[in-house]
């Protein structure tokens, strides 16, 4: 038996809320985070909807400390994680071996498309210190900075697995005990870049998305960010409050198949999900609840559906999909899910799946619609899959 | 004969197999096996296709840079090499080109200024061809793709021998890979710790030698 690796802090900022009281509030009021764009200056406002984190970059430098000049990632990451690290509240943490491994996929493009504009129009014009944070690794580096850690730094990037594989390496680093504490996660702003590409890929659906409908018509983006403390054996026994749960299991498997597209059976999906109930020591049936990745994509939930039924079949646990609220944050979706998933099993609640009204013809099972209290919630599957075919599955277990 | 001296204290290695493709032409360890110097690059490759009987109907969907860089991994491969000697995660790619994935990308930016293209788009990054050969092959180990000015063979083989060296592959495909508009060029070069009949010492000198041939 390996050593187990607790989650003792979390930290969240999306469409629904600037904190986790404030998505849990959401949650209960069936409260949906889209709407029509309002910070990104683009020729899709009033076209497509998205699910915008409901502060402006000036709000979040106020709240934050960070310099004005900022990219809308870092800021974002800072709020979840050091809200995250704050609930946590882990005492004497200099003298501990902490980490910080944290997702995102689009860097500080958003600084870079301001100058973008301004260069193309004349390559004198345009301020370079809008694209020196332009890289990924910029966003953990800046925002590792704020917080004071550095021990160990490291930015994963692997579309929108990426912050579950953040926490999936993370949990490693303890389980090995390299590492006493590592906060991971993840972040990503809108941008036009994701705007536009998605577009391109014609799934964006132009009205509020409907993830395991057999009318969905596609996702709608989101921004967000979401953290998890996650600590060793001997820092919880130094902390006055109790764990949330362990991470139990986790998978990263891949479909080998098409750039943007999940193969059809879900093969990866599969692999994901058995590979983490394997590592966890839990059968199908020992899942309470699934935490879907559930884009409202017609590949996507149909991959992922048909995944499901090949390995929970005959026996359904409840699922949903939370992106119905908060939209597809991208690269930090696995860990603002991670965060639903902790939360599930603390507040013993299931979240409903919003605007679903028809089940799949292809699935023997649909997503739970409303929002359920008093569960008996012990072992949650949070999935995340990405482009390139990168599928994670995470696992989370009361203690 | 020199490069001996150089690689005792690691696994010697070898070009089991190379192949190149450019200007109309195919070479496999040298040898001419294909020519049609009279079609434009685009229907080249589909007459590589069709003389080398590939049966493998994605190719069509690709762009040029993935037909180019799938039609070099078959022919190298074909004969050449029996992948149930290997694992699939002992089994990588290192390659480089000059112009990216430039030739999709005006593609795809002229698609823009109509109804932008989901097929051009998925194209639109240079590494996407290792991704086809890998599908294609279930090669699961390290691969990497550099932009170069031009053909480095020292670099590669640094790159390769790192690789090799320190057992994170058992066998690699590297070379180059480039396609802009009317020009391409494609030499590969399938890296092993064994001999067979043709097989030289991997050396940036052998790389070279075929690529420069």
């Amino acid at each position: 038996m390996s050593a187990p690796v607790y989650i003792v802090g979390l930290g969240v900022i999306s469409g629904i809320g600037n904190n986790v009281a404030e998505h849990l509030a959401s949650f209960e009021q069936a409260k949906a985070g889209m709407g029509d764009i309002t910070t990104l200056n683009t020729i899709h406002k009033r076209q497509l909807p998205v699910a915008e984190v409901k502060l402006s970059n000036e709000q979040l430098v106020a709240t934050t400390g960070l310099p004005e000049r900022s990219s809308r990632t870092a800021l974002l990451s800072y709020v979840a994680a050091r809200e995250a690290l704050d609930d946590a509240g882990i005492p004497n943490l200099n003298s501990l071996r902490v980490g910080f491994v944290s997702a995102n996929t689009v860097g500080g493009m958003d600084k870079s498309e301001d100058f973008y504009v301004q260069f193309h129009a004349d390559n004198n014009k345009g301020k370079l210190r809008n694209i020196f944070d332009h890289e990924c690794g910029s966003m953990t580096e800046i925002v590792a900075d704020q917080l004071g850690i550095g021990d160990f730094i490291t930015t994963v990037s692997t579309a929108c697995s990426s912050s579950a594989n953040s926490i999936f390496y993370g949990a490693r680093l303890i389980r090995n005990d390299m590492l006493d504490v590592v906060v991971a996660g993840g972040v990503d702003s809108l941008t036009k870049l994701t705007l536009n590409g998605f577009n391109t890929l014609m799934i964006l659906d132009k009205e509020f998305c409907k993830p395991f409908d057999e009318n969905r018509a596609g996702l709608n983006l989101g921004e967000g960010a979401g953290y998890v403390v996650m600590v060793s054996d001997k820092v919880r026994s130094m902390l006055a409050k109790q764990p949330y749960c362990v991470i139990s299991g986790y998978n990263n498997s891949n479909d080998a198949y098409h750039q943007t597209a999940s193969s059809p059976d879900g093969t990866g999906s599969y692999m994901a999900m058995k590979g983490a109930l394997d590592k966890a020591g839990l059968q199908p049936s020992d899942i309470d609840y699934i935490n879907l990745h559930g884009t409202g994509t017609l590949n996507n939930d149909s991959a992922e559906g048909t995944a499901i039924k090949r390995l929970f079949d005959p026996e359904y646990p409840p699922v949903s999909s939370t992106k119905s609220f908060t939209g597809h944050t991208l690269g930090a979706s696995g860990g603002v899910e991670a965060v639903f998933s902790v939360l599930a099993i603390k507040n013993q609640i299931i979240y409903p799946n919003l605007r679903f009204e028809t089940q799949m013809s292809e699935l023997p099972f649909k997503p739970e619609t409303r929002f359920m209290k008093n569960q008996h919630i012990k072992h949650v599957m949070s999935n995340s899959f990405g482009f390139g075919g990168n599928c994670t599955s995470l696992i989370f277990s009361a203690v | 004969m020199d490069e001996r001296h150089f690689t005792t204290l690691s696994a010697e290695k070898y070009i089991t197999s190379s192949c190149a493709i450019s200007k109309g032409v195919v070479l496999k360890d040298g040898e001419r096996l294909f020519e049609n110097d009279g079609a434009n690059a685009a229907a080249f490759m589909v007459s590589v296709y069709q003389h080398f009987q590939v049966s493998y109907p994605k190719f069509y969907k690709m762009d040029n840079l993935g037909k180019l860089g799938l039609l070099t991994s078959e022919i190298l491969l074909k004969n050449s090499f029996n992948k149930e000697q290997y694992q699939p995660e002992k089994v990588g790619l290192v390659l480089a080109n000059k112009n990216s994935s430039l030739d999709d990308d005006i593609k795809y930016w002229d698609s823009v200024k109509d109804i932008a293209s989901p097929s051009l788009f998925v194209y639109t990054l240079p590494n996407i061809v290792i991704g086809e050969i890998c599908i294609r092959n279930g090669f699961k180990g390290e691969h990497a793709f550099y932009i170069q000015q031009n053909f480095d063979a020292d670099f590669i083989a640094n790159q390769v021998n790192y690789l090799v060296d320190n057992d994170i592959l058992d066998a690699c495909i590297c070379g180059w890979a480039d396609f802009l508009e009317q020009e391409y060029k494609a030499v590969f070069f399938l890296v092993e710790k064994k001999t067979n009949g043709s097989s030289v010492v991997f050396s940036s000198g052998n790389m070279n030698n075929v690529f420069n041939k």
